[in-house]
């Protein structure tokens, strides 16, 4: 559905992604895991076509991505992106002038559900509230890929609850959800297969309930065999 | 590509908001110099009013380039380049909101001194009192001239398109510093170079266009000429977009 072929990405001499290659297929839950640098966002924003490759491609149904595929792929990113003069109101009517997909019903009850007033000011949000409309208006679309950086943030506890339950109720077999955090034992419980980016390389690609099974460990114990010290590369 | 502009619109409509108010507030003092005879409310309404329509237009040009700017270097770009429309149609949604509004804006102004022109007629005297009191005015601010009013249409909207032409180029400016100029040193002050050499040869184009039409077409060759130019410099402009932009 969604391929990403020997992908790379070099801001001058820094390389944020090096030769990157796997795949995203409907029907699953993906966790992309990482320390901060690692590239997980860059490759998010390549799949998006927000940043240009410079060398390889993502893939949408075995076209380059590009205007057609963002009709289809709902991103959404950590850092807050709303001009400044949107209410929440006019959030909604922007991406319902732009995306098909996009139902403002959807959207109101999910403002509602997350106690949002439409009529505020999105520079009048903190950072909390941010994250909530951020997640109201991309989980309002009904997309096919919904590519999620960072999603839980700066969220108290009570707020990643109602968060996760939001991105959760879009989870079916024809749409696939890719969810970069770096809470990791929060992601475990909702999450089918795990991606680890090392130092802008692919370090693995996990099935959770195949690594549980056959190799006893949790994605938290993956997660510290990759990035802790002496830890492994490979499953 | 009408909803983009809309946006475009409402992201320039403060600048032009605070333009209509400050027209406004110039015409009502104008227009209460001419009915209660106070010329000197007369002259600070006119004066303020051509000064408004001049830096007006000038500035709705301005702040076009700070909001691409602003649409090109901050995360707000993630509005214009998440939605499923590409970087033609995004920039020509900004040449078309901005070539209207410039137009627009020089068309009202225009009718404004049209209509302030009447006004003067019917209360102050006849048209020669009036072109009298323009004289008198600009000589009060030092420039003594002799009007020739058809040469002055012709000129504004020549200057109309000019300008268009000039905030075109400086989109091109915009998007080489943040794509094949981005992070290197002294990307600024080479974008700005660029746009001083392209500024350069399409005014010796002009020039050479004006020469062979002469200022007997002085509104269809050289305006001509200069939509081509617009249309050359937008379609270089959203190749590289297309090709090189990441935000």
């Amino acid at each position: 559905m969604l391929e990403c072929r020997e992908i790379t990405k070099k801001y001058g001499r820094k390389t944020a992604v090096d030769q990157v290659s796997f795949c995203i297929e409907p029907g699953h839950i993906y966790a992309m895991l990482g320390p901060n640098g690692s590239g997980k966002t860059t490759l998010m924003k390549m799949a998006v076509s927000l940043v240009k490759p410079t060398s390889g491609a993502f893939y949408y149904k075995g076209q380059p991505v590009g205007v057609d595929s963002r009709r289809e792929i709902a991103y959404m990113s950590t850092e807050p992106y709303f001009y400044n003069w949107m209410s929440a109101e006019d959030v909604g009517r922007y991406y319902q002038d732009f995306f098909e997909d996009f139902s403002m019903e959807t959207y109101h009850a999910l403002l509602e559900r997350m106690e949002l007033d439409p009529r505020t000011k999105t520079k009048a949000f903190s950072s909390g509230m941010m994250a909530k409309l951020k997640i109201a208006v991309t989980m309002a679309r009904r997309a096919k890929v919904y590519l999620l950086d960072e999603p839980l943030n700066g969220i108290d506890l009570l707020a990643r609850d109602e968060i996760i339950r939001s991105i959760l109720e879009a989870a079916n077999r024809d749409v696939a959800l890719v969810i970069s955090s770096h809470l990791v034992d929060e992601l475990e419980k909702v999450v089918d297969t795990a991606i680890f980016i090392r130092e802008s390389r692919l370090a693995d690609v996990c099935e959770v309930e195949a690594l549980r099974i056959m190799q006893g460990k949790s994605v938290v114990d993956r997660y510290r065999e990759i990035y802790g010290h002496g830890g492994e590369q490979t499953c | 590509m009408l909803k983009l502009m809309k946006y475009e619109l409402r992201k320039t409509g403060f600048a032009k908001l605070v333009l209509l108010a400050v027209t406004a507030l110039s015409e009502l003092s104008y227009l209460l110099g001419v009915f209660l005879k106070k010329d000197q409310l007369m002259y600070t309404g006119l004066s303020v009013l051509i000064f408004g329509a001049s830096l007006g237009l000038f500035y709705i040009g301005i702040d076009s380039l700070l909001v691409f700017y602003r649409d090109l270097n901050t995360k707000q770009s993630y509005m214009l380049f998440l939605i499923p429309k590409n970087s033609y149609q995004i920039l020509g949604a900004k040449v078309l909101e901005n070539g209207i509004s410039i137009f627009l804006s020089g068309a009202f102004f225009a009718a404004l001194a049209a209509a302030n022109a009447t006004i003067s007629i019917l209360y102050v005297g006849g048209l020669r009192e009036f072109l009298e009191m323009v004289q008198k005015m600009l000589r009060q601010v030092h420039i003594v001239a002799t009007i020739d009013w058809g040469i002055v249409i012709a000129t504004f909207f020549l200057i109309l398109a000019v300008w268009l032409l000039a905030i075109v180029t400086g989109y091109l400016a915009i998007v080489l510093s943040a794509t094949v100029l981005a992070g290197k040193r002294f990307s600024g002050l080479a974008s700005f170079a660029v746009y001083v050499l392209l500024e350069r040869v399409m005014a010796l184009i002009l020039t050479q266009v004006y020469r062979v039409t002469g200022p007997g077409r002085l509104l269809a060759g050289p305006i001509l000429c200069i939509f081509v130019m617009v249309a050359v410099m937008y379609a270089v402009t959203g190749w590289i977009m297309e090709r090189k932009l990441s935000v």
